[in-house]
């Protein structure tokens, strides 16, 4: 285990204990371990403590004083397979990962011969270049025949290039959705600067060594099968809510009732003459909580999630008020009071509900809630809204938000669409001016957002 | 207090504490390290138990702090005894010494040892528990993880009060919520789950041997089968299986069979909704028949 033979751009990396738990210290950071440099020194200290010649006792050692989180044990796990192993093996991702790269390479400039319009390249970033070469070869053979062909018409000049390459690029906005996984995978391999990590990064993410998990799959792509432990997920994590908002009590500066202990402490100065009075301060009620979630037709895909979302923060959540909606605004409150399991809820809202799969008008549907609703909108509640943000009307339901906002205490909008696509919705941005929004594609971000300190203030 | 790793083995053998090799491991670590062991797990998993057990391992005082919402330095660390010194002041008054008492009323006499400053100050190295640390607050968290950094505390009154012997420390979570990171910096962490069916038929023996092999084998199987139903929300905890096992015992059972898991299945899920799951998803029969095949 201490000899570990490294090299980096042909120099030769110090082969000591200290430095490898470093660089895999390094390895863990990078993949989104959080851990600090005290730990780094308990984790050496622990090693004097176990054979270094037993590899599982080395590995408890450090788990131990490294990892903090149960998830982030599956990322350990996962990078000490692929860190502690012998030198041939690291040679040979090494090797690997070269070969790669030189792919990579190559298909880029392939990508930029193809890209040219009379001798002239066309100006396309370095993201519609991965996406090409990514692209099945049916498809890039496509592609290169309609280019060559607008080549070949003689009509066409230098002023018909910016319309090719709005052409080209929506084609490859198209390719870029389909192979989203593929390019974010490409995208996310920040280089660590060190060759050997990079390598043995790359060979940990195609490993599918706890690569595609239920927790980073996009929400709509769960399978039947996994739904109960979606479900077990969304309710812990809807539990996580609950606990959080139980715990934001404000404490009040109104005098109500005469606090004893405290009375007592302080007459001690005046020789046990209750000279000044302590009072006890008051609870403020707790938040409300006002659940707002769209399930229109384009949300459908994922309705088993924000079905699970509304009955897990129902069971957890006593004061909450839920809504769906699509064309109109439907109060759905009262079928996740009658403390039915979930099926039967479920079948009711459904069955009952004249909302499902329809148009979307959040602008409606704000309104509504307003006008009917309005003595629910204090500035002690805490909208959240689920929704992909597509919607008619769009500038007139950012109005309606924006009145909203400045009624309750704050606007929270999980959008199921991943983060990288938000750039192309124009309603993405009219929204966010009123709400703090969270990606909530699959079941990490959601985690996230409801880990964030958003609701603890 | 040095110990070895095979002798902290014998000594969770010992206490009846069964567990992975791992888990040894990481409690030996914390130990030689003498940084807190942070639990966390899902209930019924042996959290809290692995205080007690550690307490029997080493012969010592078991000093529990329970938390709560609310709970503050004064209920975990110390506390002046008001009446008392209202007392004094009072009884000097009387006795025409009332300018001296003053400088007194701050003593060690009138403290109140609250567990905190009690695993601190004792006279030998205790185990001190703090149990359920996510259901305290956020604030109570920060000011736990100054004592356990330096394991001393500063009473304005008195000064600052080192440790005398740094106590074995046990925090156990149940995750509620996410704890802060200055605390989880300080801890040695481990995430204690359900055992596996070999290490629970392990745990049954020891804990109640009159079961026999074959019905403890069968109970093992059948509780890891019912853990594994994701729609049941309170999974059956090693406490509510023993629990099972001694009742199944008293019944005078060898085997498992359809109508006793029915009529027992109260001790191992405690809410109409799992029984309701369980009898919808599992069942009775159905489970002893797969019991049955798995066993032969």
């Amino acid at each position: 285990m201490r000899k570990i033979n490294s090299r980096q751009a042909g120099k030769k990396v110090p082969d000591y204990l200290e430095n490898n738990i470093v660089r895999f210290v390094y390895l863990l950071r990078s993949e989104g371990v959080r851990i600090g440099n005290s730990e780094v020194i308990d984790a050496l200290q622990a090693l004097q403590y176990v054979s270094l010649e037993n590899r599982e006792k080395v590995k408890t050692a450090l788990k131990a004083t490294l990892v903090k989180k149960a998830a982030d044990a599956v990322i350990f796990e996962r990078c000490f397979s692929f860190f502690f192993t012998p030198p041939e093996t690291r040679e040979r991702l090494r090797e690997l990962r070269q070969q790669k790269i030189a792919r990579h390479e190559h298909q880029i400039k392939e990508a930029e011969q193809v890209f040219t319009f009379r001798g002239e390249k066309m100006n396309l970033s370095a993201l519609d270049k991965t996406v090409y070469a990514y692209m099945p070869e049916t498809e890039k053979k496509r592609l290169r025949d309609f280019l060559e062909m607008n080549e070949s018409r003689e009509t066409l000049q230098q002023w018909y290039r910016p319309f090719l390459e709005t052409l080209v690029k929506g084609r490859l906005r198209f390719w870029h959705k389909q192979l989203h996984k593929e390019i974010q995978e490409v995208i996310a391999q920040r280089d660590t600067g060190d060759e050997e990590l990079n390598a043995i990064r790359d060979a940990a993410a195609g490993s599918g060594y706890g690569g595609r998990t239920i927790l980073t799959e996009d929400m709509q792509h769960i399978t039947r099968k996994e739904l109960p432990q979606a479900a077990a997920l969304i309710r812990r994590m809807a539990r996580l809510l609950a606990t959080r908002i139980s715990r934001r009590y404000r404490y009040s500066k109104k005098r109500r009732l005469p606090d004893l202990r405290a009375t007592l402490r302080a007459s001690v100065q005046f020789g046990g003459v209750p000279f000044k009075l302590k009072y006890k301060s008051c609870r403020i009620k707790k938040p409300r909580l006002l659940l707002l979630c769209d399930v229109s037709g384009s949300m459908i895909r994922y309705s088993s999630f924000v079905l699970q979302f509304i009955y897990s923060l129902n069971a957890v959540v006593q004061r909450i008020e839920s809504f769906v909606f699509a064309e109109n605004l439907e109060r759905v409150t009262p079928y996740f009071q009658q403390g039915q399991d979930f099926e039967r809820t479920m079948t009711a809202v459904v069955r009952e509900s004249g909302q499902w799969g329809g148009g979307t008008s959040l602008h409606s549907a704000l309104k509504a809630l307003m006008m009917r609703y309005g003595d629910e909108l204090t500035g002690n509640t805490t909208v959240i809204i689920v929704s992909d943000t597509r919607t008619i009307h769009h500038r007139e339901a950012a109005l309606e938000l924006e009145k909203l906002r400045e009624k309750v205490k704050e606007i929270i909008w999980l959008n199921t669409l991943p983060r990288q696509e938000w750039s192309s919705y124009t309603t993405v941005a009219a929204f966010q001016r009123s709400a703090a929004m969270f990606p909530c594609n699959t079941l990490a971000d959601l985690e996230q957002v409801l880990s964030r300190k958003f609701l603890s203030a | 207090m040095f110990v070895s790793l095979e002798k902290l083995q014998k000594g969770f053998t010992s206490a009846g504490y069964i567990c992975d090799e791992e888990v040894i491991l990481t409690v030996y670590l914390a130990l030689r390290l003498e940084k807190p062991l942070l639990i966390e797990g899902p209930p019924g998993v042996g959290k809290t138990e692995m205080g007690k057990a550690l307490a029997r391992i080493f012969h010592t005082e078991l000093i529990r702090l329970q938390c709560y919402e609310g709970l503050d330095e004064n209920k975990a660390l110390y506390e002046w005894n008001y009446q008392k010194q209202l007392l004094q002041i009072q009884a000097g008054r009387v006795e025409g010494r009332y300018g001296r008492v003053d400088g007194d009323l701050f003593s060690r006499e009138y403290l109140l040892e609250r567990p905190l400053l009690k695993a601190i100050q004792a006279d030998r190295k205790v185990v001190l528990l703090v149990d359920e640390v996510d259901k305290s607050d956020s604030e109570f968290e920060a000011f736990l993880f100054e004592v356990l950094s330096d394991f001393q505390v500063s009473i304005p009154e008195l000064g600052t009060i080192r440790a005398r012997h740094i106590p074995i420390v046990v925090l156990t979570s149940n995750s509620e919520r996410e704890l802060s990171d200055g605390l989880k910096r300080r801890c040695v962490f481990l995430y204690l789950d359900f055992p596996g069916i070999e290490r629970e038929i392990e745990i049954i023996k020891a804990r109640v041997p009159q079961a026999g092999e074959r019905l403890t084998a069968e109970i093992a199987r059948a509780v890891h089968h019912i853990r594994q139903n994701q729609e049941i929300r309170k999974k059956p905890s090693i406490a509510e299986t023993l629990d099972w096992a001694r009742t199944l015992v008293s019944l005078n059972m060898d085997r498992l069979q359809g109508s006793t898991i029915e009529r027992t299945l109260n001790i191992l899920l405690k809410s109409r909704g799992d029984q309701r799951v369980f009898r919808e998803q599992i069942g009775a029969d159905a489970l002893e028949k797969k019991i049955r095949s798995s066993l032969v």
